[in-house]
């Protein structure tokens, strides 16, 4: 079967992928080809001790970085897709990324708060407010929960660029690169930081996995089967929100890459969450490890990964706006 | 003959913000049977099969289940006696078919579905006769498979009490049959039945109790010869005339 041969590879996918990535890169010393010459036939030119550096200190920590937030945005969007009953939504889209962008510059302007617990909290407070903006008469519709992570958006924009205009110009371009998405400053005090987050809202959403196709089906027939829907949805958001928001806080605004990776799971896999939300997980580290080599390669000089996910995902959103017939109801 | 009542309704009132919908109903359903409901729109059947399903919640009154106060129950364990119905349901993801029936095993499942609630979904899906849909998208199925895949899902939930919110009424005429024989079925299986319908053929055919909803009250029938109620003119008012039919009553629109 089709589907059997793609689960092994998305499962199998993320170590060779995680390897190979760790020679790619604008150093040439380690390079796979300087690598090889130097362990064949010798090489002057190579510096083991740079080489290690690079390797252990700049690539592994990126990389990994990279996949761990790949992976938690691609779950964090379909827990969000099947909470909301909305295909549309991800991470990017009700604004949540935007509420732990400001979160997180906040923390790292104030300097007392966590930056991590800062980007949650803002984080949630994002969706929340989305949520709530979007309800109208106990019922969210799909146009109006877009249109009101419109307004979040706009929000919290607002608020991190006062934040921006307050801080000094060096400050300045640190927050503005890190807001487009990017890896370039990822190191392994990062990684620690944001394990914690993205653990356990993975952890959480993975104990859930089978309930998010309960509440996808709606709240009344969530609760007509014996689960309590506004437990059970403040329980899964704040998994989301864990794992989004962490994501940002280290990554900056990965825009709509948790949409794009559920859909492409759901094309392949189908929609039953139990069995998709590893494969989602997998999935997302693998292609977002793909993308940051391109964005690291491409040119002399780095490009927002952000910039990417965005460039791709805008088509993808529009495709499924127009197909999926989006109403007010 | 007595009766053995399942549901008790005593002095429940009910209402949104400015608008009074039930007020001060008394009534009693009895186990193992089919029991209609019958009214007009918003006259609150829907609201009373919603708030004897749990999802409503009530705070004038009591509904007693087995003697068991509605508001004492865990979500999980009102699961296991009372399973609603909706009139119809909006897909939104392309679930499978059997994905679908699955959800209805909620209260039984902690994390994850067991091997248990498989065979409870495939000996459901056996009684409703859609084994062969079970990998089907529930998206792209017709409004009458929809239908029967969410009582399959109710019948997979295994609750005493089903509630079904006007089951029929956007079915073809050879599904709403098919339905309500099935519902027919049910009922002389062990579950009992409470359903809303608006089709007076429908109800007095199959129908073994009659409640009519009516100005904020709900009517018992209890007479052999339901089709003689004068209840009937306070839903139907003037606009039906019957004709006998097999012992039975059948009404037909009057054309005056």
């Amino acid at each position: 079967m089709n589907r059997k041969i793609f689960k092994w590879i998305v499962y199998l996918l993320p170590l060779p992928v995680i390897m190979l990535s760790l020679f790619i890169g604008p150093s040439g010393n380690t390079g796979l080809s300087a690598l090889v010459k130097h362990l064949l036939i010798g090489n002057e030119s190579f510096n083991p001790e740079l080489a290690y550096n690079i390797l252990v200190n700049v690539r592994m920590p990126r990389i990994l970085l990279v996949f761990f937030t790949g992976g938690v945005l691609a779950i964090s969007g379909a827990a969000l897709q099947a909470v909301f009953r909305n295909p549309l939504v991800d991470p990017y889209v009700l604004g949540l990324s935007s509420g732990a962008a400001f979160g997180a510059a906040l923390g790292l302007w104030v300097a007392v708060i966590p930056v991590q617990l800062s980007a949650f909290t803002f984080g949630l407070a994002a969706v929340g407010l989305c949520y709530f903006m979007a309800r109208k008469n106990k019922q969210v519709s799909i146009v109006s929960l877009i249109l009101a992570g419109i307004i979040t958006n706009g929000i919290f924009t607002a608020l991190l660029t006062i934040i921006q205009v307050l801080s000094d110009p060096f400050k300045l371009q640190s927050i503005v690169h890190w807001t487009m998405g990017n890896f370039h400053n990822a190191d392994w005090v990062k990684i620690q930081t944001a394990a914690l987050p993205m653990f356990a809202g993975f952890l959480i959403l993975f104990i859930l996995r089978w309930k998010l196709n309960v509440i996808a089906l709606g709240d009344e027939e969530a609760a007509s089967v014996g689960l309590n829907p506004r437990k059970l949805k403040i329980w899964i958001l704040l998994g989301a929100t864990l794992a989004g928001s962490a994501a940002v806080a280290v990554a900056g605004i990965i825009g709509l890459y948790g949409l794009i990776i559920p859909h492409m799971v759901r094309m392949i896999f189908g929609v039953d969450n139990q069995k998709t939300l590893l494969i989602n997980f997998l999935m997302g580290g693998t292609f977002l490890t793909l993308i940051d080599n391109i964005s690291r390669t491409m040119a002399g000089f780095e490009i927002p990964i952000g910039v990417f996910t965005m460039l791709i995902g805008a088509p993808f959103f529009i495709w499924l706006l127009k197909k999926s017939n989006a109403g007010w109801e | 003959m007595k009766t053995n009542n399942i549901i008790e309704i005593t002095n429940l009132s009910f209402g949104y913000r400015n608008q009074q919908i039930l007020k001060e109903v008394s009534v009693a359903f009895p186990a193992n049977e089919f029991s209609v409901i019958l009214g007009r729109n918003g006259s609150g059947k829907s609201t009373l099969l919603r708030l004897i399903a749990g999802l409503l919640p009530h705070c004038k009154g009591a509904i007693r289940i087995n003697g068991i106060e509605l508001n004492n129950l865990s979500s999980a364990h009102r699961a296991y006696l009372v399973g609603f119905l909706q009139q119809s349901h909006k897909p939104v993801f392309p679930f499978t078919v059997k994905d679908v029936v699955l959800t209805g095993r909620a209260a039984f499942i902690g994390y994850l579905p067991t091997k248990e609630d498989h065979i409870a979904v495939d000996d459901a899906m056996e009684r409703t006769a859609i084994t062969h849909l079970q990998s089907r998208l529930y998206t792209e199925l017709s409004g009458g498979e929809q239908q029967l895949v969410m009582l399959t899902r109710l019948i997979a939930q295994q609750p005493d009490i089903l509630l079904l919110d006007e089951p029929i009424s956007h079915l073809d005429y050879n599904n709403q049959i098919h339905i309500i024989k099935l519902i027919k079925q049910l009922v002389n299986d062990g579950f009992t039945i409470i359903s809303v319908l608006h089709d007076p053929n429908m109800a007095f055919l199959f129908g073994d109790r009659f409640f009519f909803v009516d100005d904020q009250k709900v009517y018992a029938d209890n007479s052999s010869e339901p089709w003689k109620s004068p209840l009937i003119h306070k839903v139907f008012h003037n606009s039906i005339v019957p004709v006998p039919h097999a012992g039975k009553m059948l009404f037909i629109p009057s054309l005056q």
